[in-house]
């Protein structure tokens, strides 16, 4: 669904990812491991045309993305839920729900699936985005997503920053968009437990290149203990 | 006292209009566009060299300040400012370059002719542009003696103000515009074409300056560098609201117009000034962000 091949990507002059090959079934959550600072975002990033300047090939579906500019990428059906949420804190939460609806054909709507599972969302649509909390912000900036009609969701970070009780439901929303709605979603985490339920496969990030990947059955303890353990 | 406010909402209302192009083209741009005066000037040699030569009506003349400013300012955008983006400082001198420039090319072009639009008792009279007589008899209400050309102002600054807020608040391009003020990674991320919009922005923000230009040359003589201050003025403006909010730019315009209109009346334009000035760093250290800026959890 998405691949990359060979992908090298530049912040200014300083290269943070090198020959980053990985790739993404259609309906499937590829989880995406390392330490801090080797390059999970700037992937992101890089799939989305955020970084100063990128080469090889972007693909999603099997057409070549990478000339695209953004706007064109998140129309073409990537979405992306940034670390940090990101939200517009002065639009209201109906505003910030419908931002994604630039990227989607049709008339800006609140999808189906939002009510569903963002209840607090629908009954709070006039107030501003900033007055809520980290996770239901965290909530917003997926409901915005999915306004995008995405086939392909891009997460940093989900579960970052959350108190523990909300991190489990965010977990579980996650599992459904891909279970319920077949959705294909590229999940940087570090949370290797959340990773090893949510994931079909995994890619092991290290200095900006995928070191190791697979089905996540095959990632083991002693794989993380090398790449992730501090 | 009630006709030195009037005086100062009149003043007041051009320098809104001059911000509000400058806070709406930095918030959704980042871009500090030295040559916004110039877009002030050009509008403003727009109604009066239509009015002159072509014998255009001052009302039609307004529409196409508007238009000219706007066409130039989208000239600017596509030919120095999209290849600046997210350099400021380069953008700051390049667009202080096409200010020199434009100033220049308007003296080249006219040498020393000063034009401008002669309001009885207001502007200097030289070679002008004639406005319909309602606009220069002035009327009294309540004893308060009232200079019409004014009254215009403020109403057209009204409306113009009214335009933009429905605009910004109301229409899906607005929503646009406002979410690459807050974020322009997440706004193109979530499928808005930040280039396309940011164009129609500097485009309208522009035009607005043209307007400001034309009702500046009612009571300012219509030359190169007449716009040169007003820039200045502006983002003194938009610096005191808060970048990009519409509301803060309207209370800061309001707020540090009625200052230098009351005390250049009272006393001198020079302690005018300076009173100004010390409001705006005194508004800085309190709040640095501007009087109505964004907050989040």
């Amino acid at each position: 669904m998405l691949s990359l091949a060979n992908v090298d990507s530049f912040y200014g002059r300083s290269q943070a990812l090198h020959a980053m090959t990985i790739s993404a079934p259609r309906g499937a959550v590829l989880g995406i491991l390392g330490r801090n600072g080797v390059g999970k975002t700037t992937l992101l990033r890089t799939i989305l045309g955020l970084t100063d300047r990128s080469e090889g090939v972007i693909a999603l579906g099997g057409t070549p993305i990478e000339a695209f500019p953004t706007h064109e990428r998140a129309r073409a059906g990537i979405a992306y839920v940034p670390q940090g949420r990101m939200i517009i804190p002065d639009f209201t939460i109906r505003e910030n729900i419908l931002m994604g609806g630039f990227a989607a054909t049709g008339a800006r709507r609140i999808p189906d699936i939002v009510p569903e599972l963002f209840p607090y969302l629908m009954d709070n649509l006039d107030r501003p985005g900033g007055v809520l909390s980290g996770g239901q912000q965290q909530q917003l900036a997926i409901a915005r997503a999915l306004a995008c009609k995405p086939k392909v969701l891009l997460m940093d970070e989900p579960t970052e920053g959350i108190q523990p009780n909300i991190v489990a439901q965010i977990e579980d929303i996650i599992i459904r968009l891909n279970t319920e709605l077949g959705l294909t979603i590229l999940l940087v985490e570090q949370n290797v437990a959340f990773v090893r339920r949510a994931a079909k496969a995994f890619a092991m990030i290290e200095h900006g290149t995928a070191v190791e990947s697979g089905p996540i059955d095959t990632l083991t303890d002693a794989m993380v203990h090398k790449h992730m353990a501090i | 006292m009630t006709e030195t406010l009037f005086i100062g909402l009149s003043l007041s209302s051009i320098l809104l209009l001059i911000a509000l192009g400058l806070s709406i083209t930095y918030g959704a741009m980042g871009v500090i566009n030295m040559a916004h005066g110039e877009l002030v000037m050009i509008g403003a040699y727009t109604a009066v060299l239509s009015g002159i030569y072509l014998n255009l009506n001052f009302f039609l003349a307004l529409p196409l300040a508007f238009a000219v400013s706007a066409l130039v300012g989208m000239a600017l955008e596509r030919l120095v400012i999209r290849r600046l983006y997210g350099r400021i400082i380069d953008t700051l001198l390049a667009t202080w370059g096409v200010a020199i420039v434009l100033q220049q090319l308007i003296r080249l072009e006219f040498g020393l002719s000063f034009f401008g639009i002669h309001v009885e008792g207001l502007g200097p009279g030289l070679q002008s542009m004639d406005v319909p007589s309602f606009l220069t008899q002035p009327f009294e209400i309540g004893g308060v003696p009232i200079q019409p050309y004014r009254s215009f102002i403020i109403v057209v600054t009204l409306l113009l103000t009214l335009l933009t807020w429905f605009l910004m608040y109301r229409t899906s391009m607005g929503t646009q515009v406002r979410a690459i003020m807050r974020n322009p990674q997440i706004a193109a991320a979530c499928g808005i074409d930040v280039r396309r919009v940011s164009a129609f922005t500097f485009a309208y923000g522009s035009g607005l300056a043209g307007v400001a230009g034309v009702l500046l040359a009612g009571f300012k003589t219509v030359m190169p560098d007449m716009g040169a201050s007003t820039v200045v003025d502006g983002f003194l403006v938009v610096v005191v609201g808060g970048v990009g909010s519409l509301l803060g730019t309207v209370l800061a315009s309001g707020l540090l117009g009625q200052i230098n209109g009351v005390f250049a009346i009272l006393f001198n334009d020079i302690l005018a000034r300076a009173v100004v000035f010390g409001v705006v760093i005194a508004i800085i250290l309190w709040r640095p962000r501007g009087l109505f800026s964004f907050r989040s959890r």
